[in-house]
């Protein structure tokens, strides 16, 4: 039954339309939910923007927050890629088409797509952090939005081959002329035919110019710790570089405490903050 | 509107008010007292001057409470909530103060949280000042004071034979129909009092520039220092008026989605899947509680989100004194800054 006056605590009922597993070792899951009501897809859509985030709800397991990896273009559905880790996403990779879920969102700021229109976009991804730059790169490929933004540049690393996300799109950007891809692995494998090694350092030896862009790193914390000084190296300004922030959270509407980060919480002031944002918040992450 | 209660007619009072209200009060419970509600036989009224152990946010944010209700073909609904019409009476002025701060959380634009709307709504809240100064107590030190207004309908003053009733809404208005005006003899001594408590709550630290030394020693051993004898057990936090941390988990048997009290002074709070953990030992998560309390209200709303009820002192197990460390946070170094 349609309740659009549900509480903020709700969630929507979604079915899953697809599940299908992204990485070889099984640990990332890919899952793409449709709306139930069409009054919760249209207010989804309304609100929708890359680099916002869903809560993601089991029955009886809990809550996970995960970023949405897909384009409002794509169709009526939604996409999140989850890591196997605890009760909740166990639950979620035992979920397959025709499951019913629920879902809270979108959630949060997302990326300021407005303040970056006509500049060229730097994408640093690492690992399974790259979804929310999935939808952001999908975004930005659509031809209504593709003149909206200068020239793309992208750097994603995964620590195998097997664990990259989304190969076959991926695969298929490398013939794009709109964009510039550099894929990389941590450790040398057979056949592989891009960088080795870790994302920091590919950026420094890709050198993309600062020159009217923005640079947007999403990754785990290790690779974020590395990469956001190598921007500044390469004459990034703190309000031209971007990243995304994750803390546990339990409720995403900014009341049950846990992911606050200074006065802001990530939850709903963020996830997405400039570095000279973060600069003026205290390192409590 | 100021009106006399004399303190022979507060039990009838009291129980007239139950037709069309619940009437909360504190009540022994054991050895503390406790916000409960009013039946015929515990019409005695508790003096008593200091606060109850559990603050009365619990009114408006139980412990614990149901969310969503859920099924196990994966359907979500509202958990229900009825509130009938409540009187909060004998709060003191530093939970009412507190609750007002909290609906500053619970009450944001963007998202309103419907549970403590409301219970908020259906809320008269009746304030009992302090006449006599609480021993923990600092609520004069962090800006309010022992007769603060503050998110109350009504005030009432002890004037030893009576009370004095401040109608500070429209709804308190009603609850006090035929009371008598009070004489200007009876306000001004109600005044003094207020006044003479006010003076008497010493004050425990100084406020300037707290909030620069803590922010600019995020990263000194102060933090250290002050939280060693910490046992992380989290009742400072557990029984602040202010603290509105919670916690969701789903509650299978029940088929409810529930919050739970959670506390910023427990090590899983903030542990993440992958096993990080942002605030992995006391050290920064007192930096946390404190920060938060003296730093961070302050950038979100211009207020201490501390009230100096003093709960943490009286009921810490170690004998922590907030006062004490932040005596000691005033000697830390600090810039001023000169971005303004």
């Amino acid at each position: 039954m349609p309740n659009n006056s549900r509480s903020p605590y709700t969630p929507m009922p979604m079915r899953v339309l697809r599940a299908y597993y992204e990485s070889t070792d099984r640990s990332l899951k890919t899952l793409e939910l449709s709306f139930e009501s069409s009054e919760d897809r249209k207010a989804f859509f309304a609100k929708f923007n890359p680099g916002q985030f869903c809560l993601l709800s089991v029955a009886g397991k809990g809550e996970s927050a995960l970023g949405v990896a897909s384009a409002a273009w794509e169709g009526d559905f939604v996409r999140f890629t989850a890591q196997r880790m605890g009760t909740v996403t166990n639950a979620l990779h035992a979920l397959k088409a025709g499951d019913p879920i629920g879902m809270r969102g979108p959630l949060g700021n997302g990326f300021p797509l407005d303040d970056w229109k006509s500049k060229n976009l730097v994408i640093i991804g690492g690992g399974c952090a790259f979804s929310t730059l999935y939808a952001l790169t999908k975004h930005v490929h659509h031809p209504d939005n593709r003149d909206d933004f200068g020239k793309i540049t992208l750097v994603y690393g995964t620590r195998t081959s097997g664990l990259c996300m989304y190969k076959h799109d991926i695969a298929s950007w490398h013939e794009r002329e709109d964009m510039e891809i550099h894929q990389a692995i941590d450790v040398p494998e057979e056949n592989w035919l891009h960088h080795v090694g870790y994302v920091p350092d590919v950026v420094k030896e890709v050198a993309p110019s600062p020159e009217n862009a923005v640079a947007v790193v999403c990754g785990p914390p290790i690779m974020t710790k590395f990469t956001l000084p190598a921007l500044l190296e390469l004459g990034f300004a703190p309000e031209a570089i971007f990243t995304s922030l994750e803390k546990r959270m339990k409720c995403g509407l900014g009341k049950c405490g846990r992911c606050n980060l200074g006065h802001k919480y990530i939850c709903k002031d963020g996830p997405v903050f400039s570095l000279a944002e973060l600069n003026a918040l205290p390192a409590d992450l | 509107m100021n009106l006399i209660l004399p303190k022979i007619d507060l039990p009838d009072l009291l129980q007239s008010w139950r037709k069309k209200f619940t009437v909360f009060l504190p009540q022994k419970l054991e050895r503390f007292s406790h916000f409960m509600p009013l039946d015929d036989a515990n019409a005695e009224i508790l003096e008593q001057p200091h606060n109850t152990r559990i603050p009365p946010k619990a009114l408006f944010l139980p412990m614990t409470e149901a969310l969503v209700k859920f099924t196990r073909f994966g359907t979500y609904d509202d958990a229900e909530l009825e509130v009938s019409p409540r009187i909060v009476f004998g709060m003191r002025p530093c939970d009412a103060q507190a609750v007002q701060l909290l609906d500053t959380v619970f009450e944001q634009e963007q998202y309103t949280d419907p549970f403590w709307v409301k219970r908020q709504e259906k809320t008269i809240r009746i304030g009992l000042g302090c006449h006599v100064p609480c021993a923990n107590g600092f609520c004069t030190t962090v800006g309010y004071g022992p007769f603060s207004k503050d998110g109350l309908d009504i005030l009432l003053t002890d004037l030893g034979d009576s009370f004095l009733v401040e109608v500070l809404s429209e709804s308190g208005k009603t609850l006090f129909e035929n009371l008598h005006e009070a004489s200007e003899e009876l306000k001004n001594q109600a005044k003094e009092i207020q006044h003479k408590a006010h003076d008497a709550m010493p004050i425990a630290f100084e406020t300037e520039n707290l909030k620069e030394k803590i922010e600019q020693n995020f990263k000194s051993d102060y933090w250290d220092e002050v939280s060693r004898s910490c046992l992380g057990c989290g009742v400072c936090t557990f029984l602040c008026p202010t603290c509105f941390c919670f916690d969701i988990v789903d509650e299978v048997q029940r088929q409810e989605r529930v919050r739970n009290w959670d506390s910023c002074m427990f090590r899983i709070y903030s542990l993440e899947a992958s096993g990080h953990n942002p605030r992995p030992s006391r050290i920064e998560r007192t930096r946390q509680r404190l920060s938060h309390k003296y730093a961070y209200w302050l950038d979100q709303i211009g207020l201490i989100g501390c009230t100096g009820c003093g709960r943490c002192v009286s009921y810490c197990p170690v004998g922590l004194d907030i006062r004490a460390m932040l005596r000691q946070a005033q000697s830390l170094p600090f810039e001023v800054s000169h971005a303004e």
